[in-house]
């Protein structure tokens, strides 16, 4: 919807909507020069809030990107790291420590 | 005790390098191909599985794992190399282009940082939990820094949060990370057979 209104007598009126608990107010502002400016100042204000949040969704992603990197290096090394130890003759107790299996002597070949 | 197995000692102490003689070549994981980055990511993800299920106690895997972690020595050397492109990603985003300098003296001090972690004579994992520890700790200095840049500008309650949150993430893999290492090394130089015998084996 736009928001400038057409009024009867031919002239444009200037007006903002925004939400009030959860219903659409439409405050009246003006018409004429009253009514440009504060279109100009709305449509600045509009255009900065979109820069904002452009640059914050590329901040976002960027941000993301990198801990994916690292969560992938991360479950690499840990996967590694884990299976050095099972081959080995470990196993790891309730989640916690890594203790050498029973059945497994010193000599940790098969 | 197989001569591998021979604990560190002053005489056998070899100054930490990023990839010692006799290691495969360093990779540029950028220019990998997509073929050759599905096949390390399928060696991994056939490893995790392994490692799953051994977890639940079925001793059925663990000969492949065996084999799996003979077969491919140069699997820690690329998930190293992989390391090091995701490091240089957080270096381009905390160092301005302008500044050269101080990009190679965050890379001296991280080089430093992982020589130290590391210790002397590392084995390859000992050298990929050296490098996970400082990797995360990187992040979490990257992350910070973004935090507290963006403070003295209008953030919002969400983009504060969802920041913070970040942080959080990353102090818990840095956490996690110093934890694996405190293991293998309380565990003793057992746990370095597998890959320990394979840089013997590259080198020789």
């Amino acid at each position: 919807m736009s928001p400038w209104e057409r009024r009867k007598r031919g002239g444009r009126y200037y007006t903002r909507s925004r939400k009030v608990n959860g219903r659409v107010v439409r405050e009246y502002v003006g018409g004429g020069a009253l009514g440009e400016l504060a279109a100009r100042m709305d449509a600045q204000e509009r255009q900065r809030r979109e820069e904002e949040a452009a640059a914050w969704r590329e901040e976002r992603e960027c941000l993301e990107e990198l801990a994916g990197l690292v969560d992938e290096f991360c479950e690499a090394v840990e996967t590694v790291a884990r299976a050095t130890l099972l081959a080995a003759g470990f196993r790891q107790h309730k989640r916690g420590e890594w203790r050498r299996r029973r059945d497994q002597g010193t000599n940790t070949k098969e | 005790m197989t001569k591998e197995l021979t604990p560190k000692n002053k005489l056998t102490v070899r100054p930490y390098e990023d990839r010692p003689v006799g290691c495969p070549p360093a990779s540029d994981p950028a220019a990998m191909t997509k073929e050759e980055k599905e096949a390390h990511r399928d060696t991994v993800e056939r490893l995790k599985e392994l490692v799953e299920k051994a977890g639940k106690g079925d001793k059925n895997p663990l000969p492949e794992i065996r084999k799996i972690l003979k077969e491919s020595p140069e699997l820690a050397w690329q998930i190293m190399d992989f390391a090091k492109y995701t490091e240089s990603h957080h270096i381009k985003m905390m160092v301005k282009e302008e500044d050269p300098g101080l990009k190679e003296v965050l890379k001296a001090q991280l080089a430093f940082m992982r020589e130290e972690i590391a210790g002397d004579n590392p084995s390859p994992l000992e050298r990929l939990l050296a490098e996970r520890i400082v990797l995360t700790w990187l992040q979490i200095q990257l992350f910070e820094d973004l935090y507290a840049s963006s403070m003295p500008k209008s953030m919002t309650f969400a983009q504060g949060n969802y920041k913070q949150k970040m942080i959080d993430q990353a102090h818990r893999r840095y956490l996690s990370a110093i934890r694996t290492l405190a293991q293998i090394r309380k565990l003793g130089p057992a746990v370095q057979i597998n890959i320990a015998e394979q840089q013997i084996n590259t080198a020789g």
